[in-house]
């Protein structure tokens, strides 16, 4: 049964519904392959199988129908209240019904545990949790990505076919990016949100899918989003780049192997690529990262912080204890380069149909050491990172992160954006480029499972 | 005056205006976080968007209206 284990997520939907899989026996299997894989990884913070075989036994049919998965540890089960990572949160948070839970409850899907992610969601690398950090199935001495570590590494090591993660800046594309997969940001709003401890106050942060492929993710989206996201030809797709630190601060080769994998898209797709000016984007970094930060501080009081949990990492701490010394005024400038760059993209999209730019400016870096050498010097990876990936939480649109190479041995991966409620074009433009690259890198094993691809 | 991205005056300052308490790794993260924010921070402050109306609840599933 481990082999079914090895195929896609909509290969184990299908052979489920055709009868050549039995789901029991598809659970245990999952189950025996955490218990295999997983210390190596700390992927997996939490599994119930108990729970897992009562949720089989009650599953309607549906699009997922059995078929396991694994949710970030940012969304409440019923048996189980989110920890974010973290030995404290300052977030009220209880056992419940999150909308990520109900949507894969009701298309039959299974959950077989708990992706681990970075302490309170608060890093690009993954680096730190009250768990212990994930690692990354390509070389475990390196970041998976975050924040939604667990869930990336627990697909590249196919622990299971698709996971739940949720990104409110980059969460979801980063360890998709470092761990060698498909990650989709869904245009705010469009994904199931309910139950977060932050759905009413965050104007960043969506649920969205970790799968291999696109398709993959397709199908796991459209569980999420609750509407199908039907596949398409994108046709000629007009590709925007853009000169400028987020595609020429980067690494070589991952800039090589991106520049290539637009060049694919257009010629793939009968496209072209044109470069525009997004003046706003170095000014759009810091704005969402103080409004994702003054998003979380009606839940923080100067007692609070004075009492914080020994257990939550000195970074945490410390970072917490910064926030209230943030400007507000900064945070009304960030609303205003909220608004300019929003009423900017949606002059370009008149003109382009994508966005690209590399997710990461290099590949993963030291869990150790979480810093990359770009060509303007050693960044921390959180630095570098967050220049790419801001943007689409700030304004609201759709990205998603696309594996096109390789460099060191790990995965390089290209990222799109597209205008709002154009998620579908991102699917069918990411499915354009495994077709180019002849599903390369998609497909491609990091050694964890090489190794072990007989457990 | 010009603007300095100096920790000593302003962190323990601030934390002390708040009554928040920060040990020595705590305070060592705080002005690593400083160093890094307050620079782009003064930068954004220095931007001049008297003509930009922040939207007021804007829909972030939609582009802006016009």
């Amino acid at each position: 049964m481990s082999e079914a284990l090895n195929l896609s997520l909509q290969g184990q939907a299908a052979a489920i519904a055709g009868g050549d899989v039995d789901p029991a026996e598809l659970l245990e299997a999952a189950l025996e392959r955490i218990a295999a894989r997983n210390p190596a990884l700390n992927a997996v913070v939490a599994t119930f199988p108990e729970r897992s075989r009562e949720m089989l036994a009650a599953a309607p049919p549906g699009p997922l129908h059995g078929v396991p998965i694994v949710i970030k540890d940012e969304w409440p089960l019923p048996w189980r209240a989110q920890r974010f990572g973290a030995a404290e949160m300052l977030a009220p948070t209880a056992p419940g019904e999150s909308g990520p839970y109900r949507a894969l409850r009701d298309a039959g899907a299974v959950i077989v545990g708990v992706g681990n992610m970075h302490e309170l969601g608060a890093s690009s690398t993954g680096s730190i949790s009250v768990y212990g950090p994930a690692r990354n199935p390509w070389d475990p001495e390196r970041c998976p990505g975050g924040s939604s570590s667990g869930p990336a590494a627990a697909v590249a090591a196919r622990l299971v076919a698709g996971a739940v993660g949720a990104d409110g800046i980059g969460s979801i594309r980063y360890p998709a990016a470092y761990c060698g997969l498909t990650g989709l940001k869904p245009t705010f709003g469009r994904a199931a949100m309910a139950g977060h401890h932050m759905a009413d106050v965050s104007s960043t942060i969506v649920s969205g899918p970790l799968c291999t492929d696109a398709a993959d993710c397709r199908l796991l989206g459209s569980v999420l989003y609750g509407e199908e996201l039907r596949k398409g030809e994108p046709g000629p797709v007009r590709i925007g780049i853009i000169r400028g630190d987020v595609s020429e601060d980067v690494a070589p080769e991952v800039r090589a192997a991106c520049e290539a994998a637009i060049e694919d898209l257009g010629r793939e797709t009968g496209g072209e690529v044109r470069e525009i000016e997004l003046p706003e984007l170095p000014a759009a970094t810091l704005a969402t990262v103080l409004i994702a930060n003054s998003e979380s501080l009606g839940d923080i009081t100067p007692e609070r912080l004075n009492h914080l949990d020994p257990e939550l990492s000195p970074i945490g701490r410390g970072l917490l204890k910064y926030r209230v010394l943030l400007p507000a005024i900064a945070t009304i400038k960030a609303q205003q380069v909220r608004t300019l760059a929003r009423h900017t993209l949606a002059r370009l999209f008149e003109d382009v149909d994508l966005i690209a730019w590399p997710t990461v400016p290099a590949v993963a870096p030291p869990l150790e050491a979480p810093l990359v050498e770009l060509p303007s010097g050693t960044l921390t990876a959180d630095e570098a990172n967050v220049r790419g990936g801001a943007l689409a939480n700030l304004t609201g649109i759709p990205a998603i992160s696309v594996p096109v190479g390789s460099s060191q041995g790990l995965p390089v991966a290209l990222q799109l954006q597209a205008a709002w409620g154009r998620d579908e074009l991102l699917l069918d433009a990411a499915e354009a480029i495994e077709r180019a690259n002849g599903r390369s890198w998609v497909d491609a094993v990091p050694p964890v499972r090489a190794e072990t691809l007989e457990a | 005056m010009e603007a300095s991205n100096t920790a000593d005056d302003f962190i323990p300052a601030g934390l002390a205006a708040y009554g928040i308490e920060a040990d020595e790794i705590e305070l060592a993260v705080i002005r690593a976080a400083h160093q890094t924010f307050w620079p782009p921070i003064l930068e954004l402050l220095a931007l001049d968007t008297s003509g930009v109306p922040a939207e007021r609840n804007p829909d972030l599933s939609r582009p802006p209206r016009r």
